[in-house]
């Protein structure tokens, strides 16, 4: 990991650092837990950090130590006393006890935990039960202060037993040690939550990253292609238009009078290269689709004269096939927005899609009729507020030819795809139309989807939808 | 491994490693239990409430010695679910030395051949080379029926470098032992590699010994180093310690 030292996980901090006592255990509910104490045993308690500094206090100064304070030789002694506590170390033994000029005890225990000193607990001052006479050490200190004084002082002191006292702050010093050990669990448990959610981040990006890379170079991969497709298709048009171009010259006789033999290979000639042509300039629009490099002439387009246009010009060929082909379009219907050629395109491609693969006495019908699409919010929360609906139109191609099965209804739209490769050769065509048909849909936002014609056949559903206009 | 000079301690950590419930926390709990109040910390469990790891169980030890020196022995184990790898990762960081305890079920056989790979990757991501880690493996869960036979695993043991035990922790039997195995192979690593034995005037044996003793063990070093089964490495054979 490259982390700073700030991160490091929580398994290295458990090897050789133990967090110190204030960051395991709360201070003020220390002072709570220390005052609780000294209430039921009235034995002064301070709690010491590492560092010496007071953690919590429960603890009065007695009177007899505020009468030794007026005396100069007093206050020595106490000053003495209280560096002597404080600087005392308990050692591996972690408890030590210290009498002090009074006669007074204090014991001295130490806060350890994963074998480091955190801490020191101080009980005291306190003296054992019973002894009543104020020892020499106290009454030589300075003739000054009145003996009968500090023997009525001394009686005031905290009494108990220096083995009932030890016992009392073992106790606690188990007690505090369980509180570091949860506090210790805890923190540790936190930290490691923190490096494990960091570490799996670290790691999801990474993958990220990768799959990032991946998918910029499919997606250059692609565009290359398209670049390609375009370049090929332009320069292949060229001179197919000289062919085309002169093998119509030769047929017309322009170039001479040619006998039928010849004349029918120039026309084969001419077709092949009108069928060519066609081919190109799919793959032209295609690739221009792909690359979004085709643009849209987009205004209020009324979808039923282009479908009527387009019925027109195809109904030379439906009967030839001895194929119906009608259209329906009753009501009155909004306008779609819309690039009114493209739309063309969209419709004259399904239409000989649907007049290819429908069989002699079959019927090829083109339905218009109003609709609306939905945009469907982003999740299920407000749906109520957040779903429009679009007004659209529906254009619908029934053909009653060999429909379409189910799982194919998505990948016919695949350029290239036609649902059994032996078809394209029956059914000619190029295997661009259908996929011209969904970008150029696309492209206008709309929909188009397959559905099942009873008795037979496929229906070719197209949505438009309508500029700005929402429903109620 | 940490170092302080100045305190005199050696931190050391060692990694008890291997698949799901093959019984690494139960190992800790068997060590703990042998433990002398004197030498082992609570042990630290880190676990869900369906008693899998969560994070790590981990096992404080510490061993002092006549001249000072304080050894603390940091012993942690891994979660075995495959969703843990994460975490996995980064307990194994800045191991010293591994224990692999595998799961002796012959249904078992895969998935402890797939926690190994876990290990070598996760070394791998952490910078280190299984190939030089310290490394002890131990086949737990002897006493079930349909395990791999001793026979089967003394063959492939002889072949392989690393020092194979037989254990069954619930009961304790083999845990001791493939502790002071990996704590000896440890040693051997770290001392060839810091120079600890002359930098500390310490006693390697000595120490190891009296780990050994505070563990419970009544035996000698070199009859403890002795009940593993394979194990090419010099360092481990009893003379190497004598």
């Amino acid at each position: 990991m490259t982390n700073a030292a700030t991160e490091r996980t929580a398994a290295e901090l458990a090897l050789g650092e133990t967090p110190s006592f204030e960051e395991l255990v709360d201070r003020a509910a220390l002072a709570e837990m220390v005052h609780s104490f000294f209430e039921l045993f009235r034995l002064p308690i301070r709690v010491f950090g590492e560092a010496g500094q007071i953690l919590a206090d429960a603890s009065e100064q007695p009177a007899l130590y505020a009468y030794l304070h007026t005396s100069g030789a007093g206050r020595r002694a106490l000053a003495d006393v209280v560096t002597r506590v404080k600087t005392l170390d308990p050692g591996r033994e972690s408890e030590a006890m210290f009498q002090c000029v009074t006669g007074a005890l204090y014991q001295i225990s130490s806060i350890t935990y994963d074998d480091r000193q955190l801490g020191r607990i101080i009980v005291g001052p306190y003296l054992p039960p019973g002894s009543g006479d104020p020892p020499e050490s106290l009454t030589a200190l300075d003739p000054k202060l009145d003996p009968a004084r500090l023997r009525e002082l001394l009686a005031e002191m905290p009494r108990g037993r220096p083995e009932t006292v030890t016992q009392i702050v073992r106790h606690l010093t188990k007690t505090l040690d369980l509180i570091l050990f949860s506090g210790h669990k805890a923190w540790l448990t936190s930290s490691m939550h923190l490096a494990s959610v960091r570490e799996s981040f670290r790691d999801l990006s990474d993958k990220n990253a990768k799959l990032q890379q991946a998918f910029d170079r499919l997606k250059e991969l692609d565009r290359l292609k398209s670049n390609f497709l375009a370049t090929v298709s332009h320069e292949l048009r060229t001179p197919l238009t000289s062919i085309i171009g002169y093998s119509e010259m030769l047929s017309e006789g322009i170039a001479g009078d040619l006998s039928p033999d010849q004349r029918e290979f120039v026309l084969t000639i001419h077709e092949k290269g009108e069928q060519l042509l066609e081919l190109i300039k799919g793959l032209l629009d295609l690739s221009k689709l792909e690359s979004g490099t085709m643009s849209l002439r987009k205004a209020d387009v009324d979808v039923v004269p282009v479908i009527r246009d387009v019925a027109q010009t195809l109904t030379p060929s439906a009967r030839k096939k001895n194929v119906e082909l009608q259209v329906h379009a009753d009501g009155v219907l909004p306008t779609v927005w819309g690039d009114a050629e493209r739309l063309r395109q969209v419709f004259l491609n399904l239409t000989e899609n649907a007049l290819k693969f429908t069989p002699d006495g079959g019927t090829v019908t083109l339905r218009v009729l109003p609709s609306y699409m939905e945009r469907p919010p982003d999740d299920d929360a407000g749906f109520v507020l957040m779903a429009t609906r679009r007004a659209a139109v529906e254009v619908r191609v029934e053909d009653t030819g060999i429909g379409i099965p189910e799982p194919e209804r998505n990948r016919v739209f695949d350029a290239f795809y036609q649902v059994d490769g032996s078809s394209t050769r029956e059914h000619g065509g190029t295997g661009l139309g259908l996929s011209i048909v969904r970008r150029l849909v696309d492209a206008h936002d709309g929909l188009v989807h397959i559905e099942e014609n009873a008795p037979r056949g496929a229906v070719f559903v197209v949505r438009l939808p309508c500029r700005r206009t929402t429903m109620a | 491994m940490q170092i302080d000079f100045g305190a005199r301690e050696l931190t050391i950590k060692l990694v008890y490693y291997g698949p799901a419930l093959s019984g690494k926390t139960t190992n800790l709990q068997a060590l703990h239990r042998a433990a002398d109040p004197s030498a082992a910390g609570r042990l630290m469990t880190l676990e869900t409430r369906d008693d899998r790891t969560l994070f790590f169980d981990l096992l404080p030890l510490t061993f002092r010695d006549k001249m000072g020196l304080s050894v603390r022995l940091k012993v942690f184990t891994v979660p075995g679910q495959v969703i843990h790898a994460s975490t996995r990762r980064l307990v194994v960081q800045g191991a010293d030395g591994v224990a692999f305890i595998a799961d002796s079920q012959v249904a078992e056989t895969q998935g402890n051949a797939d926690s190994f790979m876990d290990l070598k990757e996760n070394l791998k991501a952490s910078g280190m080379q299984l190939s030089r880690m310290p490394l002890v493996i131990q086949f737990n869960k002897r006493d079930l029926p349909s395990v791999r036979s001793d026979d089967e695993i003394a063959t492939l043991a002889a072949q392989g470098r690393e020092p194979v035990y037989l254990a069954v922790a619930t009961q304790g039997e083999g845990v001791v032992e493939t502790f002071i195995g990996l704590l000896h192979l440890t040693w051997s690593g770290l001392d060839a590699e810091h120079d600890l034995t002359r930098k500390f005037g310490f006693d390697a044996r000595v120490f190891i010994e009296e780990v050994a003793s505070k563990l419970g063990s009544q035996r000698s070093l070199p009859e403890l180093l002795g009940t593993c089964v394979g194990g090419a490495l010099d360092v481990l054979k009893p003379e190497a310690v004598r």
